[in-house]
């Protein structure tokens, strides 16, 4: 029997969902798997007897907190899927400010009429068996777990920083530039395209299982203003630890 | 089951609520329940050159537009004049998403609707050659947006002033060669909607779309309809009013108080006769006719627009490939509020942003295509299902999902 998978979007921009769709291998995967809830894919789908889900996004509304739960319920494997269900992703900037406020910015009058919750990742919320990062997900990381998964094997973490990528891409270095980059203490594995497209690294992927904080914090203030490094990890993977430590900083 | 009420194959979560009593329809509420990020108020504080980034993540579906009209209207705000060279590499851009981003609605999440199946799988069993050729054409689109923007989903490197880092005049010669090799693909996308069903229904309505005074739509100009609008994008607010519905949290736009529509059937009906040589001699050689009140014909428009759009790609790059060269990027002269517009494939984008002298965020204001159509998705509905009263409710159902999918409804966009 095919593997019965689910791919579920909470709030957030489903760049990783296309980005599974720009997977080289697309027509590949739509043969060896069956779909048994892709609502981004296709009309029927069934709300049990999942072996993988693939959740993306965050619970933003009481809806989709309620909604992971079932998924949880319903799945052998769940897998969170891009920086805003592994780490609370762009919108968990939000927990950082003042919620209240920011809702009356954008709806004014009206702003009690909308709920939004603290973002977390959604590990906090259920049980998460894997992580594929990234902000968006890499197709190559996508397809290497599914490949596992049909193969019967766990899937495993890239284990290097973004630095290693940076290098086998022969880019020259933008800390060295003096400009900010997260690369020494990120997850590697995503072929280093920002620093390679002349940009620092942000840090998409989520902090190392044991970066090097303190060396990379001392580099970033002889480059930067502890509000503008405070805001850096503001960005993508602000709650998970280390990178949460400053991301709670005072601005 | 509750959850599966939300309209399937569209990009966010959102679900048409409709009631009919005595044969009557008595309400039509269109529910987007997409969580607010709350963007415009969590960019105040950040440096200009963050924003482009930082704003792609409103949608992955079509990250380069947000990314472009934010530095246009950073550009404005901070008094920042750029060279025809980064605006060619935009309308670039553009163009090539449009390709991706058409091809992914057209056959993945609008085909099934005319062709009666259930969703990507089906298709591909069912359509293979169909999916192959959306797969091809998707690629090339995405490829090129990787060679000028460094990555498909939320570019890396286009920041105010113009591109962190150039691309090279042998890219140029590739995207060339890569989008001669979909352009057949381009014209068969167009003979495959052309020969589709449409639901009979017609509906005059105000277009909305954007007027450089030269170019098909696609990057900067004017605000421009077929009711006689024509006005500074910088002035919006006069004209494009913003309107709380309870039951909603995407906001619902209007003109004069009721419904527009922007998007591709906008583009064409407006703007038919500056399309690319190919797709105004496939258009003139058919029996599709624009402009259209049939709001289906909306996928019509996307399908004839791909090859207007490859066209254009390859038009620049072949320009570019003989001209490109490094260039300084300008820095900030002065502070205060801009505003940005282009065209995404859902229709016309607008953002402003007040920044001070030191280049920080103090305002944001963003408004969406999505959020544009809301209020004409709305009308078109009810006179949709007041005209097909006597069919079945299932029936109506399903008229009224597809004629939300043919506007190509970007709900995370519209809450953002
Ligand atoms: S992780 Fe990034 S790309 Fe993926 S859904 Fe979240 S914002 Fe979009
Ligand atoms: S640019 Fe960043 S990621 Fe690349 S080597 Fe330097 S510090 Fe590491
Ligand atoms: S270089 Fe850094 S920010 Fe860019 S994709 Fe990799 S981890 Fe993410």
């Amino acid at each position: 029997m095919k593997p019965r998978i689910a791919i579920f979007d909470l709030t957030d921009c489903e760049g990783c969902e296309v980005q599974i769709l720009n997977s080289k291998f697309i027509d590949k995967i739509l043969e060896n798997v069956e779909f048994l809830n892709f609502r981004l894919g296709q009309k029927i789908n069934r709300w049990e007897g999942f072996d993988v889900a693939f959740i993306e996004g965050v619970a933003l509304t009481s809806h989709e907190l309620e909604l992971l739960k079932k998924i949880r319920e319903h799945s052998k494997f769940v897998v969170a899927l891009g920086s805003c269900a592994c780490f609370g992703g762009i919108a968990a900037i939000n927990n950082f400010m003042d919620l209240e406020e920011a809702k009356k910015y954008v709806y004014g009058e009206n702003a009690d009429k909308i709920e939004s919750l603290y973002v977390k990742p959604i590990s906090e919320i259920i049980k998460v068996d894997f992580m594929i990062r990234g902000c968006p997900i890499v197709p190559e990381d996508f397809e290497r777990v599914v490949s596992d998964i049909l193969a019967g094997r766990i899937p495993r973490e890239h284990t290097r920083p973004v630095c290693m990528d940076c290098k086998s891409r022969g880019n020259p270095c933008q800390l060295l530039k003096g400009n900010v980059c997260l690369g020494p203490v990120s997850y590697g594995g995503c072929n280093a395209p920002c620093p390679s497209a002349g940009m620092p690294c942000d840090g998409c992927r989520g902090p190392l299982e044991m970066p090097e904080m303190i060396a990379e914090l001392e580099l970033l203030k002889k480059v930067a203003q502890q509000d503008d490094i405070i805001r850096l990890f503001r960005r993508y993977a602000p709650m998970v630890t280390p990178f949460k430590e400053v991301a709670g900083g005072k601005l | 089951m509750i959850y599966d009420e939300f309209v399937t194959q569209i990009e966010g979560h959102g679900r048409i609520h409709f009631e009919i009593v005595n044969d009557k329809v008595v309400e039509v509420r269109l529910e987007i329940h997409e969580g607010s990020r709350f963007f415009e108020s969590f960019l105040r504080g950040r440096r200009a050159d963050e924003v482009p980034q930082m704003v792609s993540r409103i949608c992955g579906v079509c990250p380069v537009p947000h990314n472009h009209c934010a530095v246009q209207a950073l550009e404005d705000a901070m008094g920042i004049e750029v060279s025809e060279q980064t605006r060619m590499l935009r309308r670039l851009t553009l163009s090539a998403e449009m390709i991706h981003d058409h091809a992914l609605h057209l056959y993945i999440l609008a085909s099934p609707d005319y062709l009666g199946v259930n969703g990507i799988t089906d298709l591909y069993s069912k359509f293979p050659d169909l999916v192959k050729r959306c797969i091809k054409m998707r690629s090339v689109g995405n490829r090129a947006i990787e060679i000028v923007g460094g990555r498909a989903v939320h570019p890396i490197n286009s920041i105010p002033g113009g591109f962190a880092k150039l691309p090279t005049r042998a890219d140029m010669r590739r995207i060339v060669k890569d989008f001669k090799s979909i352009m057949n693909d381009c014209i068969e996308t167009f003979n495959t909607f052309a020969n589709l069903k449409y639901p009979e229904f017609e509906r005059a309505t105000e277009y909305l779309a954007i007027d450089d005074g030269k170019h098909f739509p696609v990057y900067a100009g004017r605000l421009v309809s077929n009711r006689g609008l024509n006005a500074d994008v910088r002035a919006y607010r006069n004209y494009i009013k913003e309107v709380f519905k309870p039951y909603s949290n995407s906001k619902f736009c209007v003109i004069d108080g009721h419904g527009f529509h922007v998007g591709a059937i906008a583009r064409i009906n407006l703007f038919k006769d500056r399309l690319n040589p190919i797709a105004k001699d496939l258009l003139e050689s058919s029996q599709v006719k624009f402009p259209s009140d049939n709001p289906f014909h909306n996928n019509l428009a996307q399908a004839l627009e791909m090859v207007h759009y490859a066209e254009e790609v390859i038009r620049i790059a072949e320009e570019l490939a003989v001209k490109l060269k490094d260039e300084e990027r300008p820095k900030q002269t002065k502070d205060g509020t801009g505003v940005g517009v282009v065209e995404a494939p859902r229709g016309v984008l607008i953002h402003e942003y007040t920044v001070d002298k030191n280049g920080i965020i103090r305002g944001a204001n963003l408004i969406i295509p999505t959020g544009m159509n809301t209020t004409n998705i709305e009308e078109d509905l009810y006179a949709l299902l007041s005209m097909n009263i006597d069919k079945p409710k299932e029936e109506l159902k399903k008229l009224a999902e597809q004629l939300f999918r043919a506007y190509d409804p970007c709900l995370s966009c519209s809450t953002h």
